[in-house]
């Protein structure tokens, strides 16, 4: 219900308008979008997370407290604005919702068909783990810097790789990431697009964790990725793999310098 | 289990576990040692779209084959990605010179349809999707137009991504001269806009010959809503000047 009421809200909102504090129409409607709603729903997302990521669970009955999200077991707070990272204990660049599913399989034992680790996202009648997780630890990097670290060559390489991905025009339509992502105050039928050249735009848009009030749920990076490549008309992206991590490498580094808003609400 | 497909499948783990050096022997009848680090970026991305696992391609495709020939980019995917869509020179030349030579007509002559057709086809983003969601091959695929182009002035959900086309017919007539052009934009727009963002609707056999007809009745009609109204054409074509608080609702 509290979704319905949201979007009644937002809807007027539209329609009365506002003062613009940025010429970005992106960020203008999505303004308007936070001074209607005072609460994010995210929070309730986030709150569960905390209790998830506290709990003991699994096979082996422990919490997450010792997973290592880069600045080593149980360091939270800016762990988020610096991934994806290259990772010794697997040889991989992982992304947060990567590094979550790795320490509950290698902490708590749990399996690739449970479902903690099986749900990748939440659909209307049940959230994702998952997602509460990836969102109580992504909240402890509110309001900082983008940061992703440029140290190991697979970090860099899978950045750059990244830019060749998002500039790359294949399939039924002869899209890539950049149609909709290069020309500033463009907008597909009335959604307006963020552009990686606008950093206060891109560091917004790139704020994933964010409750989309569209699907009434909170939705992550990865879904947001999956969501493109579906619409591009190219082959379906799987969730973590290291394509996919090499586009949020990229658009992670493209933000780079920018507030990141965590958890965000977005239409 | 060949040589090349024991190597793949041990890259593979080798990348998400980290068990290069175990991998390596497994792959030594391949004799090649690889080292990422020293791959170019063009060629590390290559390798995550065909070898890595990253994406569903074995996954079948409504117009025949796999979602990996979804993923092969072809000359004109290539040359736009590698120029960022800014192709100069001899580049541009080439991409237009094949985006003519593209051309496929009706075998009856370019004819308008039906608008009425073309309206819903044109609001349509219903197509060749795949991945988590397989859009159905039996249904009608849409154009999509409004998702870039403002089209009937009354419609208030318009992209503009694309020029505004209000009053498309209303303003040029309906010529068989506008009329071969406005078929040539859908089938191969690079004919006229070289790495332009809109997609080869009739090269790619994305839209049918049908399909096309009825877009063109849509904006051509001169009983189609998108020519109902004499507008100052000034007053609608500045997609910047949209009202800044309607977004995607």
């Amino acid at each position: 219900m509290f979704k319905h009421v949201l979007i009644a809200t937002a809807l007027a909102g539209s329609v009365v308008g506002g003062a613009a504090a940025s010429d970005s129409p992106y960020l203008t409607g999505r303004e308007q979008l936070m001074m209607l709603a005072d609460d994010n729903p995210a929070e309730l997302t986030e709150w569960r997370g905390e209790d998830l990521y506290h709990e003991p669970r699994g096979p082996r009955n422990v919490s997450l407290e010792q997973c290592d999200f880069g600045l080593g077991p149980g360091v939270l707070e800016g762990a988020y604005v610096q991934m994806p990272r290259y990772f010794e204990d697997t040889g991989r660049v992982m992304d947060l919702e990567s590094r979550i599913i790795h320490c509950m399989k290698t902490l708590q034992g749990f399996t690739e068909e449970d479902d903690p680790v099986a749900r990748k996202h939440s659909s209307d009648t049940r959230e994702a783990d998952l997602v509460a997780i990836y969102t109580y630890v992504a909240a402890q990097s509110n309001g900082m810097a983008w940061n992703p670290p440029m140290d190991h060559p697979m970090e860099r390489l899978t950045r750059d790789a990244g830019e060749v991905l998002f500039h790359r025009r294949a399939g039924s339509m002869d899209f890539g990431c950049v149609s909709c992502h290069s020309e500033p105050r463009k907008r597909i039928r009335l959604s307006f697009l963020p552009v990686t050249s606008n950093q206060e735009e891109w560091s917004k848009a790139i704020s994933w964790p964010a409750y989309r009030i569209g699907h009434g749920v909170v939705r992550s990076s990865q879904h947001r990725v999956r969501g493109c490549y579906y619409q591009m008309r190219q082959a379906g992206v799987k969730f973590g793999s290291d394509a996919s991590i090499a586009i949020l490498s990229y658009w992670t580094d493209q933000a780079r310098g920018g507030e990141a808003t965590l958890p965000d609400l977005k239409r | 289990m060949t040589n090349k497909t024991r190597y793949t499948a041990c890259m593979g783990l080798a990348l998400s576990a980290g068990l290069l050096a175990g991998c390596v022997q497994v792959g030594a009848q391949n004799d090649e040692k690889r080292d990422f680090t020293k791959m170019s970026p063009e060629e590390y991305a290559d390798y995550l779209i065909f070898e890595s696992d990253s994406f569903n391609l074995a996954q079948e495709v409504q117009e025949g084959g796999t979602a990996r020939e979804r993923m092969q980019q072809d000359e004109l995917q290539r040359l736009c990605s590698e120029t960022r869509n800014r192709p100069h020179g001899e580049i541009a030349t080439r991409i237009v010179t094949m985006a003519r030579a593209s051309f496929q007509y009706p075998e009856d002559g370019i004819q308008l349809g039906d608008w009425e057709k073309g309206r819903e086809l044109a609001r349509s983003g219903y197509g060749f999707r795949i991945g988590h969601n397989y859009d159905n091959p039996e249904r009608t695929v849409g154009g999509n137009c409004y998702a870039c182009h403002q089209m009937d002035p009354e419609e208030l959900a318009y992209g503009n991504i694309g020029p505004s086309l209000s009053n498309y017919g209303e303003l040029r007539g309906n010529t068989e001269a506008v009329r071969r052009f406005v078929y040539e934009m859908i089938y191969n727009p690079h004919a006229y806009f070289p790495c332009t963002s809109m997609p080869r609707m009739g090269h790619n056999e994305f839209l049918t010959q049908d399909s096309i007809s009825h877009i063109m009745a849509y904006l051509l009609d001169a009983e189609s809503p998108v020519n109902a109204r004499k507008k100052d054409p000034d007053a609608e074509v500045d997609p910047a000047a949209a009202p800044s608080g309607d977004t995607g609702f």
